[in-house]
């Protein structure tokens, strides 16, 4: 795998020296992401409302860990540590996951409006590595694309039909849209020097014009559903690893069994 | 056939299956050369959701081309108790067609 940052066929955003650290934080910040949400989906499984959302939930938790392996594998040949170690063996603050995803689960309502949320900026940030020049990233972009249009589906026919539901399900959700809000538009914070990725023209849509579409399509879909924008400013914090006491106890939890022996082999 | 009314097409699932306007049957597609075979059920509220859950509990592990998803309550079945009209009264074994299942696998394989 090292070869995807200096072999022939990376991609020049790899290979250039200048560029190569902000192509590592944009992939370390979409794997972190994938990983946090991934494990708050899987405190679901057993839990679920009902029996088919719960497989289906635990289903997606485990794809997006998935998604967080593969881009693990990335960093993990840069920096020449296994992505166990990675995943398992850093400190809250070398996280870079946005802050939203970190958050207790709370109700069904809040789990599928943040998974929306997130599903449609992921949809929008794996559009714009896709289609950029950025090689063997972009590729793996696309496959990732596959299956988090499922994932997009899922959260989305949940929405509708829970605000569809009635008076309860309605609050509920407008509730849990007015409490992710602010955390949601901390999803596009940029990463560390991604500016230098975009004057370098190897990632376009830069993070803010990515902001404005996810911006566009969340809003054209909560006014369809007659759901209420709050005004809010965005809460930062996550991408320069500023996380939440939610985060070290999730870690903690996540680690438990990894940290009983960090030189196993899985 | 006598005074008994035949029931094929007159037995409704919802007289077995409870709740049966929220539970689709659920048929997967292995390959294009290969039928729909129901491989079981999801609670679901319309189609649209049926199919979303019935991808991740039944399309997720095997390869799968296509999903149907088809409400309990539109299910024409038999009754049980109408098993005089599966038994034969004659020895019918010259319709077995044996050999044609075996021309079904061969083109399966292709």
């Amino acid at each position: 795998m090292t070869g995807t940052w200096t072999g022939p066929d990376a991609p020049p955003a790899a290979r250039d020296a200048h560029t190569r650290p902000a192509l590592r934080a944009l992939v370390l910040a979409a794997a972190d992401d994938e990983l946090i949400l991934g494990h708050r989906h899987s405190e679901w499984t057993g839990f679920g409302p009902d029996i088919e959302s719960d497989v289906a939930l635990s289903s997606i938790a485990q794809e997006e860990m998935g998604h967080a392996r593969v881009l693990y594998e990335q960093v993990a040949a840069l920096d020449g540590v296994d992505i166990d170690r990675l995943a398992f063996g850093r400190s809250p603050q070398a996280f870079r996951n946005a802050v939203l995803l970190e958050r207790p689960n709370g109700d069904w309502a809040f789990t599928i409006v943040r998974a929306w949320l997130y599903d449609q900026a992921d949809a929008v940030r794996l559009a714009a590595i896709a289609a950029s020049p950025l090689g063997t990233f972009a590729a793996l972009a696309r496959t990732l694309q596959r299956e988090e249009k499922y994932h997009l589906l899922f959260s989305d026919a949940w929405l509708m039909r829970l605000t569809r539901s009635g008076p309860d399900g309605r609050a509920r959700i407008q509730a849990a849209v007015e409490a992710a809000w602010p955390e949601a538009l901390g999803i596009f914070e940029a990463t560390p020097d991604v500016s230098v990725l975009v004057e370098a023209a190897m990632l376009a849509p830069a993070p803010e014009e990515q902001a404005a579409r996810w911006d566009a399509d969340v809003r054209a879909r909560l006014a369809e559903l007659g759901l209420d924008v709050p005004v809010a400013n965005a809460r930062t914090g996550g991408r320069a690893g500023r996380h939440t006491p939610d985060l070290a106890a999730l870690l903690d939890e996540m680690t438990s069994v990894w940290r009983t022996d960090p030189s196993a082999r899985w | 056939m006598g005074a008994r009314r035949l029931t094929a097409s007159g037995m409704r699932l919802d007289q077995i299956v409870p709740d049966a306007g929220h539970v689709f049957a659920v048929f997967r597609q292995d390959t294009k050369n290969d039928t729909h075979v129901h491989v079981g059920d999801v609670h679901a509220p319309d189609h649209e959701m049926a199919l979303v859950l019935a991808k991740e509990q039944f399309a997720r592990r095997d390869p799968c081309v296509n999903l149907w998803a088809v409400r309990y309550v539109d299910v024409a079945a038999t009754s049980y108790d109408d098993v005089d009209m599966f038994a034969p009264a004659t020895d019918k074994s010259y319709r077995f067609g044996g050999s044609y299942r075996e021309q079904q696998r061969t083109y399966r394989r292709r």
